[in-house]
């Protein structure tokens, strides 16, 4: 048995003449919340797609040991997936879904379902068709952790909600869900919502893996330096790999360079997800 | 085992209208109908001069005495009545065809114009088992319903009809001949079951169209035999297209049975025909006729192909 959840060696697709993904190689190892971040139409579905065996793929993928592309029924035994807001079937109702997963799934606790959609205000005898979009999510939240799964995939599970329920949503996924035996995997434009309960974090560009890390050394990788008057020479030298000015002064984004050089130059901190992978975007591009 | 059942049991509460609802509202109104034409018109209590040659009926009792007591309708009662009842039942049935072509057409289309097919596919369920489910649901399991409807609207009728000959003094058992009614239920399942073979090519062309077709599954469905059949007809002058397409639909039964002996006499001989020489005659017919086998490995390849494009599609 493999110890990790995914193994890609040059992961392409091709959609006629554009290279969606461009031959990636990663590893997703077990217990971690890795966050898949890029621009529209950088390839993050694409691949997440080809993991979940929903598309076809040149390269070698494994999927908890499986080849996602031949045995996606085998798969989706240990892999749950929320592709996208509102793929639950309108027509049914809430407790028809229950019916229907109990009925197919051999890992699905209804009990546990239940229970989560119990603290929830979701009737159980309406129609998806007539549940709010927050509501809907909830539902599907409710099915997915009730799986006993090893791999977890959520592309944009939250867009177009309200804020309240996209922190509840991550809340009791990293409160009720996840632990050392299962790994969630999350993409989203909303960087700030997540990067508090990421434990990995990938960033793709153009088809390309740009970079691949532990959150916490990322962190510390990058910092922001609101330089002192007259300290912009200096700022320059070290290379920082952006720039720009903030309430009259420049700041200077480094990577890896020491905070205590940088602390000479002015005012540092730490940066956020999104700046970082903005930084790294238009920066090193 | 459980999983299909489970898929037939999703597709059934996905299609509840043309499933349930239709045949049961078709079947209530046929019950209704033979009720209001009998109380309502008052023609089956009172015959006013129906009958000429017996002025002696004057309502149904006495009709259903009349034949139970002489010589040719104690042989043809039974017959009669159950052909009656599965006429006056009919209107049941007109929606069947209709259930069926749309319940393909919109099966593999719908899940991937409403996005569903992303929940569908997180389960651990094959492509083959979805695309299976998606084709017995309209083509096995809908008749069997329609029929159970159909049923129980002769049931319906038996038991009101049988209220109005007890009250006008008539037979009461005459009205109920279970064994030739059980009959010819059996037949309708064995019938079917030998033309819906024969049809499964043009089901299993829509099922195909429902996998592929972006949009408009309708025009898919139906313009391309259409084109086909214009194109043979400019370019050759033939309707082999046509004829192959009208022979799956039902024609081959006139081949099946043109040996039969169509001498009918009276509801009995007409039952028995069907019980007996239909059944046979059209098995054999249909067991030795290579466009009908023809047809079942075109079946295949449509299904194979829907199978092929639910994996591929998301």
């Amino acid at each position: 048995m493999t110890d990790y959840v995914i193994e890609a060696k040059g992961l392409s697709k091709r959609f006629g003449d554009f290279q969606a993904l461009n031959g990636v190689d990663f590893k997703v190892p077990l217990g971690r919340i890795l966050g898949v971040i890029g621009a529209n139409g950088a390839g993050k579905t694409t691949m997440l797609n080809a993991v979940l065996g929903l598309s076809s793929y040149d390269g070698e993928l494994s999927v908890l040991g499986l080849d996602p592309s031949k045995d996606r029924d085998a798969l989706m035994q240990d892999v749950c997936f929320i592709a996208d807001v509102a793929t639950l079937p309108k027509w049914m109702k809430v407790v028809e879904v229950l019916d229907y997963v109990e009925a197919v799934h051999p890992r699905f606790n209804r009990a546990k379902a239940m229970d989560f959609l119990s603290r929830t205000k979701v009737p159980l005898d309406r129609k998806v068709r007539a549940l709010s979009k927050g509501m809907t999510v909830q539902v599907h939240l409710a099915v997915v952790m009730s799986i006993d799964a090893k791999l977890l995939v959520l592309d944009e599970p939250t867009l177009g909600l309200d804020i309240i329920f996209r922190k509840q949503f991550y809340q009791s996924l990293l409160e009720e869900y996840f632990d050392e035996e299962r790994t969630v995997i999350i993409t989203t434009h909303q960087v700030e919502e997540v990067e508090h309960i990421l434990s990995d974090v990938m960033f793709i560009q153009d088809g390309n893996i740009v970079l691949e890390s532990d959150m916490d050394e990322l962190t510390q990788q990058f910092i922001e330096v609101m330089v002192s008057p007259g300290k912009e020479e200096e700022a320059m030298k070290l290379g920082p790999i952006a720039k720009g000015s903030t309430f009259g002064k420049s700041t200077c984004v480094y990577k890896n360079i020491d905070r205590e050089t940088l602390a000479k130059l002015g005012e540092t901190r730490r940066l956020g997800l999104a700046d970082i992978f903005v930084a790294t975007m238009t920066g090193e591009a | 085992m459980n999983t299909f059942t489970a898929l037939i049991k999703r597709e059934i509460l996905d299609g509840m209208n043309g499933y349930i609802r239709v045949p049961a509202i078709l079947a209530a109104l046929s019950v209704f109908l033979v009720i209001v034409s009998t109380i309502g018109f008052g023609a089956t209590i009172e015959f006013d001069g129906v009958f000429d040659r017996h002025p002696e009926v004057s309502n149904l009792g006495e009709a259903v005495e009349m034949a139970a007591n002489s010589n040719k309708g104690e042989h043809e009662l039974p017959a009669a009545v159950t052909l009656s009842y599965w006429v006056m039942g009919g209107i049941s049935w007109v929606a069947l065809p209709f259930v069926i072509f749309f319940s393909l057409l919109s099966s593999l289309y719908e899940e991937r114009r409403d996005r569903s097919i992303l929940f569908w596919k997180s389960m651990p369920v094959a492509d083959w088992q979805e695309v299976l489910a998606k084709l017995v649901t309209p083509v096995l399991v809908a008749p069997l319903v329609f029929l159970g409807v159909a049923v129980a609207a002769q049931l319906l009728i038996a038991f009101f009809l049988s209220i109005v000959v007890l009250f006008q003094g008539g037979p009461v058992l005459e009205m109920w001949p279970l064994a030739t009614m059980l009959g010819t239920w059996a037949v309708f399942v064995t019938q079917y079951a030998v033309s819906t073979l024969w049809v499964l090519p043009l089901l299993a062309w829509v099922l195909f169209v429902s996998s592929y077709a972006s949009r408009l599954p309708f025009m898919w469905a139906v313009l391309p035999p259409a084109v086909i059949a214009a194109v043979e007809g400019i370019l050759f002058e033939t309707t082999r297209f046509l004829e192959w397409f009208g022979v799956h639909l039902g024609g081959w039964q006139a081949y099946a049975y043109h040996d039969l002996n169509p001498d009918i006499d009276g509801p009995r001989d007409f039952l028995n025909l069907v019980f007996g020489g239909v059944q046979m005659e059209g098995l054999t017919y249909t067991l030795s006729s290579g466009q009908f086998w023809l047809g079942l490995v075109i079946a295949g390849g449509f299904v194979y192909g829907a199978i092929e494009m639910r994996k591929r599609a998301i």
